[in-house]
């Protein structure tokens, strides 16, 4: 039985990147105390179109003036850049990189505004999934699509 | 069978600052795509629509046929009934609510399941009667592209090797609501590229949300060339040469599908969800920025290759379905403030090639994407919706 559903569960993904010609960006929060880990899946295909637009300087470079937090008031948290990895997923390549983000101090570690715009900025049908990770649960934050760039979080309780 | 005249010629990459980026196993496949200039010119060219019209026996388009009235639709969904069995019943009647609302995808049924009445699973007279419904309902033009848009996902059953249920009897029936003369309803018809949704009494008139697409964008079989989309790629592709010369009609960024449609959340370590019109309602641009030319600034001529690009979507639904919206939108003041603007090729011949018509209600847009089924060539989705009237109103806007 488990094995019947684990194999229409791998046909289903395969016959989702099969008929899914511009995948979607997620962005996959995990909350710790001081500071926000993340997970960011960004599709090549329309990444390539967005880095067209905005050649200028390496990966990380880009994503740092696409991708960034900051408090209600505007006060900027920050940012680091982990790991870079290659992978495909549901047929399609994606560029998966590690970020953390962490308050200026005195300001509350569970409330912020998120900014991303990487492939948003050019893209115009292109859709953000905000998910907060929880282990193999998750729950969709919120979506980004152009012109929004910016979406407030809040850790579910 | 075979598919002729479509082609891709991609966008030029900027691909020397990405190369390092992506995996060596994507280069050559990426590097072959952007090699293949003389045949992608030639193909090109055929793909256009003024070649399309050469070769392709569709029928011409006149909006007649059904009247669109609600209580000739609602009599022959009591035709219908009276064939259907309990189950069937079960699955063809829902309640006139957003969840039943929103279940239109334009993705594949192996990948958004559908579960209302499926037209694959009638018996010969039930179909009869299921299409007389459509008959009712639709204009000339609205009942050929609905065959025509089938006829295409039969043509790509025989690739669908991955099962995600490419055929003309995955295509669903449904009413949300109880049919008939005064009390709101809506008449749901769609499948993978086709999203009917025609609401009847509503608060609004309403034809829409309406998905049209098409892959391939031309075929051939049985001897006979098919093109689902020939009146609206050709009017919305005449509207974009027409208004190119005009800076301000060139809307920037890039477009890889509509954007008004359904999006599907895949997520790694989950099973991918939405695929239906879960975006709705939707926000729309406001001001003047980067919408297009406005058409109170365009030549009689141009305006009036607006008017058609709007009644290649608007004559669609039956003539009493949708005469109250292409008035609100061919409206002298409100027609003057719609934008028109386009992005990519305005002949539509090569990939994002994109065109929009953006009113104080009117939302139509096509767009050129890669197939799915032959990467290599073209197909079109295009979008319908009011900004006022999507689901006639009835489900909370």
């Amino acid at each position: 039985m488990i094995r019947a559903s684990f194999i229409a569960s791998a046909l289903l993904l395969t016959a989702v990147a099969f008929a899914h010609p511009a995948p979607s960006s997620i962005l996959k929060l995990e909350f710790q105390a001081g500071r926000v880990n993340a997970e960011y899946w960004v599709p090549v295909s329309e990444l390539e179109f967005a880095r067209a637009a905005d050649a200028g300087g390496d990966f990380p470079a880009y994503l740092l003036r696409h991708i960034g937090a900051e408090t209600s008031t505007g006060t900027r948290w920050l940012m680091k850049l982990g790991s870079v990895r290659e992978t495909t997923y549901l047929d399609h390549p994606y560029l998966v990189t590690q970020l953390t983000f962490s308050p200026p101090a005195g300001a509350a570690p569970r409330d912020f505004v998120l900014i991303d715009d990487a492939v948003t900025h050019e893209v115009r049908n292109h859709v953000v999934y905000v998910v907060e990770n929880r282990g193999p649960d998750s729950a969709l934050l919120g979506a980004l699509q152009y012109p929004a760039r910016r979406l407030a979080i809040t850790e579910r309780q | 069978m075979s598919i002729k005249g479509d082609a891709t010629r991609h966008r030029p990459f900027v691909w020397c600052t990405f190369r390092a980026m992506i995996p060596p196993r994507f280069h050559r496949e990426i590097e072959m795509r952007a090699n293949l200039p003389l045949f992608l010119a030639i193909a090109t060219l055929a793909a256009t629509p003024a070649f399309s019209a050469q070769t392709v026996t569709t029928p011409p388009c006149t909006p007649t046929l059904g009247s669109g009235a609600a209580a000739d639709v609602a009599t022959a969904v009591a035709a219908l009934r009276t064939m259907l069995t309990q189950d069937q019943l079960a699955a063809f009647e829902r309640p006139l609510d957003l969840h039943s609302a929103i279940q239109w995808s334009n993705l594949p049924d192996g990948i958004v399941k559908r579960t209302t009445l499926r037209m694959g699973n009638l018996e010969p007279k039930q179909a009869a009667a299921a299409r007389q419904v459509m008959e009712t309902a639709l204009s000339a033009c609205g009942l050929a592209m609905l065959d025509e848009i089938r006829l295409a996902d039969d043509f790509l059953e025989r690739v669908d090797s991955r099962h995600i249920g490419w055929t003309s009897a995955n295509y669903f029936i449904a009413v949300l609501g109880n049919p008939g003369g005064k009390t709101p309803w809506i008449l749901q018809f769609g499948g993978h590229h086709l999203a009917y949704n025609f609401t009847f009494n509503g608060r609004l008139p309403g034809a829409t949300p309406m998905f049209l697409g098409t892959e391939p964008i031309r075929f051939e079989m049985k001897g006979a060339m098919h093109e689902p989309l020939p009146v609206q790629s050709t009017a919305m592709s005449r509207l974009a040469i027409a208004i190119a010369p005009h800076p301000e009609a060139k809307l920037s960024g890039t477009f890889t599908d509509v954007v008004k449609g359904v999006v599907m959340k895949v997520e790694p370590g989950q099973m991918p969800t939405g695929g239906t019109d879960t975006g709705f309602p939707q926000s729309y641009p406001a001001g003047k920025n980067d919408r297009g030319i406005e058409v109170g600034a365009l030549t009689k001529e141009q305006r009036a290759l607006v008017r058609a690009a709007i009644d290649s979507f608007a004559t669609l639904p039956g003539a009493k379905i949708a005469a109250a919206l292409r008035t609100a939108y061919e409206s002298p003041e409100a027609f003057n403030q719609t934008y028109v603007g386009y992005a990519g090729s305005p002949d539509l011949s090569t990939l994002g090639s994109y065109v929009r018509i953006d009113g104080p209600r009117v939302w139509m847009e096509l767009v050129v994407q890669k197939a799915v089924a032959s990467p290599a060539e073209l197909h079109y989705h295009a979008l319908w919706r009011d900004k006022q009237s999507d689901y006639g109103g009835e489900t909370g806007q």
